[in-house]
């Protein structure tokens, strides 16, 4: 009896002690590495990235399970910060993985890092697509490549007007030329015609000569693309020499843009992957809307979504794996077995062989534009499988 | 000729007119300041930006009239040049070959106000739009023009008929002129030189300040026109002549127009070079400038 | 300016240029900081010979290093060996560089620059529009290190010390080179090339040879900071990198030997180690510039009292008064 409750408060202080040392481990962050843009040219991308991110934390971290600690790092748009930074991730804060990049240049510096160093690397924005070029490993990248993009525009128009001429307008940057070049494989075999291909250089800021020249060719579409600022200074220029709202299509339109299109551009065509407009929103994905919009001021576009799903699928990964926590090949082959859904708008999300994922687009028609927001339908949805064009040899 | 022919052609001027005066604009404002101090103003493309950025902030966040507006930005523009006169510039007044210390001056400049920018404006949009100055679009034949291009083109005529009248027959104007000579003798004949230092960068950067104010009304843009703007304006200033108004002026149009005219028949990225190159050869041949003084 | 005076501080940045790496070998990082500081140095040192010496401040440095680093890089992956195709690539950047800067050479001072800025945005232009050799805007990604002639790969401190090697070679050089009466021509010419002139100097001979050289210097620049960071695109090489390096010349104080080595040690870890003061550090690196103008226009080797006074050249009249500089 004696010995019995002299052995009791032992076991109990060994337990507790157990129990200690198990829940400060279990309590030990994992590590993302997140370097994205938050200077140079690609500032506000970046902040919207880190926004939408921010929004997901409270749900990731939830209580009863081990924190993810997202270290975000700035690249300043610079590809050698952004190789620099990744180096820094890795090797001073061993992070498990990396993500964050929305610039195509960047990230492309950070795959480098990413597949040499075996480094898990979570691609949440940026479309260009060597990201995931055969033979990629460790890099799995959440939005379209920017070549289908190209294909989808075709596609989309051959529903709308079979036969159709195009007219292309843009600016020579990597990611036009990349939706261009998906374009302007798929065009004839849509049975579309490319009767006009502008492209501007680097800092132009006038596009009325180019405009007539289009407006000359009498096209049914007028796809633009401009960079920035000059997007809109294209758009505007189209509309002020009588080019009709409906004829034009954006392969892209992030909030910011649509506000500037403004009531003007009511009628136009945009693409996007997420939209506070998309007809099947899932509750969560009306919840992520009215928060991002109460905090941030504007309706959140696919970049939020995707930093925003891209820390849910982590937190996926690591529940569903808590090996892979610390490992990071399990962590990979964990991540290229995944198939769930986006939780705000329940597209799938499953990965190929080499990372990239099953390619989807939404295409919405504006309806009207005020200070707070804006009202567009969802007039077009398709689906493809990445390699159904040779998107890996039309850019290199 | 037929519509779509008319209608191209009028677009060249269109966008040469517009385009030009703008250009003349700022490179009037950076030629007033390096032919005055000897200060080549790098980041005159700063301020530029900050000419639109200030109108955005004026006109979208604040709400206000487009005049209203534009005239805050002017004042606003006036006051910072005068602090950083006070500050930074006048120190380098007596400096000999001061042009290379101002140079890299500006630059230090051009990085403190891009590193804001960016974390201010950056983070707020990727693109920037006011509302137009005047609504409606006027028809001059079968060409459409949107009536705030031609009231950003009609101001920014009128400022540089007041900037030419001002140096041409002001006694500023003279004033001007004697220091950029010779200023010792221009001191001697009682000009107060320093008096002329400080009006002239307070005057040349607020001409560029209107030119982004101008641009803001006429297209629309991002922060990456800083740069792109700095070496224009450089470049016209050199073509043009370091100090002459009336070359900034011929200069800026000649750019704009040769914009436009070369994109008719080659891609812009060709019309990119062709200025580029103009300014080659300018340089390697008369290194004063076309219409130097 | 003795040989013999600059051989101690020689040796001391050849043992900490070796040293250094080697001590950092177990932090990739550290050592990278450590690397691209060895690549600025070799830079900083072409600048020096053209800005410090021979008083031209070619804003094409840059450009120059990337038409080395993008000719040295397709060469790589014909399959040419690394150590053939980077001087091929130097060469071919510096003689490209020549032609393009020939005829500014006759252009004195300020105009020099500005002819400099425009051929920069020019090659910027040009690595941007010709797309089929730079793979334009999207850059050109995994470079792969290379490996000695043996066989042995240069992964990991190996290409620091190869690093450190071009580095010492590089100030070595430049040392030989100002001692020399090429080096006492440029400073001539740097002080008061009409005087120069007058003098029997062929300015434009010498500045072409300085120019030669130094473009060298940063097409050898180029070709090893390819293959270290994996990646080039037309923004590495474009006006503000010529900037950062000029910055280092002129922090360290230009026309000494060791002023641009320490304004480089200085300058090239701040972007770096900033990175998580992510909001302060472009205001902070210029408000480093305007202060280095504002109270030490002869860098830091001036405040420290180390530059040469001006006008010191064996070649310059002594009846010349004093130049502020």
């Amino acid at each position: 009896m004696h010995a019995e409750r002299r052995g009791l408060p032992i076991a109990l202080a060994a337990l507790i002690l157990g129990a200690g040392i198990a829940a400060a481990r279990a309590e030990e962050p994992i590590k993302i590495g997140f370097t994205t843009e938050q200077t140079g040219a690609w500032s506000f991308f970046g902040a919207s990235c880190v926004a939408g991110l921010k929004l997901a934390l409270p749900q990731v971290n939830a209580a009863g399970k081990r924190p993810i600690d997202f270290v975000i790092l700035d690249n300043q748009t610079q590809p050698a910060q952004a190789a620099a930074g990744s180096r820094n991730l890795d090797v001073q804060s061993k992070v498990l993985a990396l993500s964050g990049p929305t610039s195509s240049d960047t990230s492309l510096a950070v795959y480098g890092y990413a597949e040499q160093n075996k480094v898990p690397f979570v691609v949440p924005v940026a479309a260009f697509p060597q990201l995931t070029k055969p033979g990629s490993r460790y890099t799995f990248r959440l939005e379209p490549d920017a070549a289908g993009w190209g294909y989808a525009i075709a596609k989309f128009v051959e529903s709308r007007k079979p036969g159709a001429k195009l007219a292309l307008i843009y600016s020579d940057y990597a990611l036009m030329r990349a939706i261009t070049a998906g374009l302007k494989y798929q065009a004839p075999k849509s049975g579309l015609k490319i009767e006009t291909d502008i492209a501007f250089p680097q800092g132009a800021n006038d596009a009325t000569v180019q405009a007539a020249q289009v407006v000359a060719a009498a096209p049914d579409y007028v796809i633009v693309i401009g960079a920035g600022g000059f997007d809109m200074t294209i758009t505007n220029q189209l509309l002020d020499l009588g080019i009709k709202t409906d004829q034009i299509i954006h392969p892209f339109g992030i909030t910011t843009q649509v506000k500037n299109w403004g009531k003007r551009s009511a009628g136009s065509f945009y693409g996007t992957f997420f939209d506070s407009n998309l007809a099947n929103l899932t509750p969560e994905g009306k919840k992520f809307v009215a928060d991002f919009t109460a905090q941030n001021n504007r309706p959140p576009s696919y970049i939020e979504n995707y930093c925003y799903v891209t820390a849910q699928i982590i937190r996926q990964v690591l529940d569903a794996n808590p090996a892979a926590a610390d490992d990071r090949e399990k962590f990979r082959d964990a991540m290229s077995k995944l198939n769930t859904k986006e939780s705000t708008s329940g597209i799938p999300i499953v990965f190929d062989k080499n990372g990239a994922r099953k390619e989807y687009i939404f295409f919405m028609q504006i309806k009207d534009v005020d200070e707070k927001g804006y009202q567009a339908s969802q007039v077009f949805y398709t689906e493809w499988d990445p390699e159904v064009i040779p998107v890996y040899e039309l850019v290199k | 000729m037929s519509n779509a022919h008319t209608i191209i052609l009028m677009s060249m001027l269109s966008s040469g007119l517009m385009l030009g005066v703008i250009f003349s604009l700022v490179a009037s404002g950076v030629t007033i300041i390096y032919g005055s101090i000897w200060m080549p103003n790098a980041a005159n493309g700063q301020f530029f930006l900050l000419g639109a950025l200030l109108t955005w902030t004026m006109t979208v966040q604040f709400g206000l009239p487009p005049a209203a507006g534009a005239l805050l930005v002017i004042g606003l523009s006036v006051a910072f040049s005068y602090l950083l006169e006070i500050l930074l510039i006048r120190r380098f007044y007596d400096v000999p070959n001061r042009n290379i210390s101002y140079f890299v001056l500006s630059l230090g400049l051009t990085q403190i106000s891009a590193g804001l920018l960016s974390i201010t404006y950056g983070v707020w949009s990727d693109q920037f739009q006011v509302p137009p100055l005047v609504r409606g679009v006027t028809f001059i034949g079968p060409f459409p023009l949107a009536n705030t291009r031609l009231a950003a083109f009609a101001i920014a005529i009128v400022l540089l008929a007041l900037l030419f009248a001002l140096l041409r027959f002001h006694k500023y104007g003279r004033a001007l002129r004697a220091v950029f000579q010779n200023r010792e003798a221009a001191a001697l004949r009682g000009v107060d030189v320093r008096a002329v230092y400080r009006l002239s960068f307070v005057l040349g950067n607020g001409v560029v300040f209107a030119g982004g104010i101008l641009f803001a009304y006429a297209y629309s843009f991002d922060l990456s026109a800083a740069w792109t703007m700095a070496i224009t304006a450089f470049a016209i200033m050199i073509i043009g002549g370091p100090g002459s108004v009336l070359g900034a002026l011929v200069v800026g149009l000649v750019f704009g127009f040769t914009q436009a005219i070369v994109s008719t028949f080659a891609s812009p990225t060709i019309a990119a070079f062709s200025y580029l190159g103009a300014m080659l050869i300018i340089l390697l041949f008369k290194p004063s400038g076309l219409f130097a003084r | 300016m003795s040989v013999r005076k600059n051989l101690i501080p020689l040796g001391v940045f050849v043992a900490l240029a070796y040293g250094l790496p080697l001590a950092l070998a177990g932090n990739r990082y550290l050592a990278f900081v450590c690397g691209m500081t060895l690549i600025n140095v070799l830079l900083a040192c072409g600048m020096n010979l053209l800005y410090g010496y021979t008083g031209l401040m070619p804003l094409m440095f840059a450009g120059i290093a990337g038409i080395s680093a993008y000719v040295s890089v397709r060469l790589s992956e014909a399959g040419l060996s690394f150590w053939l195709a980077m001087p091929l690539g130097a060469l071919a950047a510096s003689s490209l560089g020549v032609l393009l800067g020939l005829p500014s050479l006759r252009l004195k001072g300020f105009y020099f620059t500005l002819c400099s800025l425009v051929i920069q945005s020019v090659i910027t232009l040009g690595f941007i529009y010709f797309s089929g050799f730079t793979n334009g805007d999207t850059g050109i990604a995994q470079i792969p290190l290379p490996s000695l002639p043996g066989g042995i790969s240069l992964a990991g401190p190996p290409y620091e010390l190869m690093l450190a090697t071009f580095a010492s070679l590089g100030i070595a050089l430049l040392i030989a080179l100002v001692g020399s009466s090429f080096g006492q021509r440029l400073v001539a010419i740097r002080e008061d090339d009409g005087l120069a002139e007058a003098l029997g100097i062929d300015v434009t001979r010498q500045k072409l040879g300085a120019f030669f050289i130094g473009s060298l210097f940063a097409g050898l620049g180029g070709a090893v900071y390819a293959p270290y960071l994996g990646f080039v695109s037309p923004r590495s090489f474009d006006v503000l990198v010529s900037l950062n390096i000029w910055l280092m010349v002129a922090f360290g104080g230009r026309g000494t030997i060791w002023g641009p080595v320490v304004g480089a040690a200085l300058l090239t870890p701040v972007p770096f180690l900033l990175q998580d003061y992510y909001t302060i550090k472009d205001v902070v690196y210029g408000l480093l510039i305007i202060g280095v103008i504002v109270a030490l226009p002869s860098g830091l080797a001036g405040a420290l009292k180390l530059s040469p006074r001006p006008g010191a050249s064996k070649v310059a009249m002594r009846a010349r008064p004093e130049k502020a500089s």
